[in-house]
């Protein structure tokens, strides 16, 4: 019998991990929503962002919130590389999607290796800033004081996503390219332009994510592998290019693998793969229902 | 003044040629009709203008400008603007969403968007409507809607008749008609021929993407033997 006590425990460490799961898949959504493209190496940007985090932290400048812009940043910039100088070529071939998945995975295997060069293969480990030393208790239960900062701001990006849609044209001009980008390039909109700087935001989102994860896991090259996957079977449950489905697929995600290890090593891991068959078979457009939500 | 001017176009859809040479000018301020059959050219013909078909040469004069190497938003940005024939509401915007993106990506001039409920009453109500739960009618008068707050100085108007009741249509008629007799440079398309005659001041027929007839409206309506061998229609005197 499994004790109540527990799985709440585990919801709170779930809803931890769903937090920065979230700020993962949300970039992936983002860009898959407006441009279509499946993006896999959207992992190994979060991966980077990461370790420009840890960098900034165990560097001179020994400060994680200029790490966190930093990564922002950088990764974002990585990401217009990719997209105007890569990506952007595919755009419209007969099998732009496969070369999409073939040309993002590339990327993958590059920015990998391209990390194990610079900062080696070993495991980076950062504290989070000393600011949340505390823990926070309510009736019982304690989560460190980083973990609820870190669920806070995800609340706070799909709050801020979602009044972006809502109120400026930037948000509409998203919502309108998703669904018909040659009806916006009709009345005038610079589509390209338009996704470079979607894609930048995607990137940056993935750094930003990578930057608030650091302190809570270990930080490896290949930790953009583990993500990556996570970050579809989310937004898949959620409903592609799904925004608000990303967000409740996350922290679905995240309570499934925390609660599930309690039944069995391994079975937290294998919970959310058990979701994505059901919702293939029985609800394939997500459980929100598709894009622009 | 010639607004548009069109010569020897060829238009192709990958291995398919569409348009043969064809020849077209609109002056300024003046409404013109494209007709012909089904499958005749006149959407591709729009869409060589609008810059929307994968391969398109011969020479395309805007203003005495060439736009045949531009992009659409570029010709777009230009004042040429389409009301597509499939009226591409976007879905998950509502009407008032529809017409701030439009008047908020025009790089040039742009009307108030409440002038366009004025011009369109049946929109006003249905501001906070989503696109997709709007009826075809409603669909057809904000696309045209769309177009106009951009403030035009060509407008394309490619088949705005089709699929809608013959009610909706003769207010459409109506509004066009107004719409027309300000300074606005017209090409319609149409297979509702009396409802092209209707508005426009000349047209031009093609038939098999070339051009087969060109003359003024007055002339066309004398020559029963045009309309019935290329839009196999009669029309009422």
């Amino acid at each position: 019998m499994v004790n109540a006590g527990i799985v709440l425990d585990q919801i709170l460490t779930g809803l931890s991990i769903g937090s920065w799961l979230f700020l993962v898949s949300i970039g992936l959504s983002l860009v898959f929503g407006v441009l279509g493209v499946l993006n896999f190496a959207h992992g190994v940007l979060f991966a980077m962002g990461a370790y420009v985090t840890v960098s900034a932290v165990s560097s001179s400048i020994g400060n994680f919130w200029i790490g966190v812009v930093a990564a922002g940043v950088v990764v974002g910039v990585l990401g217009i590389i990719i997209e105007m100088g890569f990506i952007r070529r595919l755009y419209g071939r007969a099998e732009e999607e496969l070369e999409q998945l073939l040309l993002t995975f590339a990327f993958v295997l590059i920015l990998e290796d391209g990390i194990r060069m610079v900062f080696g293969s070993g495991t980076r480990q950062i504290d989070p800033p000393s600011a949340f030393g505390f823990d926070i208790v309510v009736a019982g239960y304690s989560m460190s004081s980083y973990r609820v900062f870190v669920i806070l701001v995800s609340f706070a990006v799909m709050g801020g996503i979602l009044l972006t849609l809502k109120t400026t044209n930037f948000g509409r001009l998203v919502r309108a390219t998703s669904s018909d980008r040659d009806m916006a390039s009709l009345l005038g909109v610079n589509v390209p332009r338009l996704y470079t700087m979607v894609f930048f935001i995607g990137a940056a989102l993935a750094g930003i994510g990578g930057a608030f994860a650091a302190p809570l896991q270990s930080v490896t090259p290949a930790l953009g592998e583990t993500v990556i996957i996570e970050a579809f079977i989310i937004v898949v449950i959620g409903g592609l290019g799904s925004f608000v489905g990303t967000f409740f697929g996350a922290y679905l995600v995240g309570i499934m693998i925390a609660v599930g290890s309690i039944f069995a090593a391994g079975a937290g891991q294998l919970f959310p793969f058990i979701a994505l068959i059901l919702v293939l078979l029985l609800k394939p457009e997500g459980l929100t229902g598709g894009a622009n939500t | 003044m010639s607004a548009l001017e069109l010569e020897d176009v060829n238009a192709y859809y990958g291995n398919s040629h569409i348009l043969y040479d064809l020849d077209l000018h609109v002056d300024q301020n003046e409404v013109v009709a494209l007709l012909g059959r089904n499958g005749a050219g006149k959407t591709t013909t729009l869409r060589s203008i609008t810059g929307t078909i994968p391969r398109r040469e011969g020479r395309i004069d805007f203003r005495d400008e060439s736009i045949v190497d531009d992009s659409v938003d570029a010709i777009s940005n230009k004042g040429i603007k389409l009301v597509p024939e499939e009226r591409r509401i976007f879905p998950t915007l509502t009407v008032q969403e529809n017409l701030m993106l439009s008047r908020d990506s025009c790089k040039g001039e742009s009307r108030p968007i409440e002038e366009m409920y004025d011009i369109f009453p049946i929109l006003d109500d249905l501001r906070g409507n989503n696109g997709q739960n709007l009826s075809g009618g409603e669909q057809q008068m904000l696309s045209v809607a769309r177009a106009l707050v951009q403030s035009p100085d060509l407008l394309l108007l490619d088949e705005p008749t089709e699929g809608l009741a013959p009610v909706i249509v003769e207010d459409l008629e109506e509004i066009l008609k107004d719409i027309v007799s300000e300074d606005v440079t017209v090409l319609i398309t149409e297979q509702n021929v009396e409802f092209a005659l209707e508005l426009s001041e000349r047209a031009y027929i093609i038939e098999s993407g070339e051009n087969a007839w060109d003359g003024t409206i007055e002339e066309l309506r004398d020559r029963e033997d045009l309309l019935e061998k290329y839009l196999s229609v009669g029309v009422e005197e």
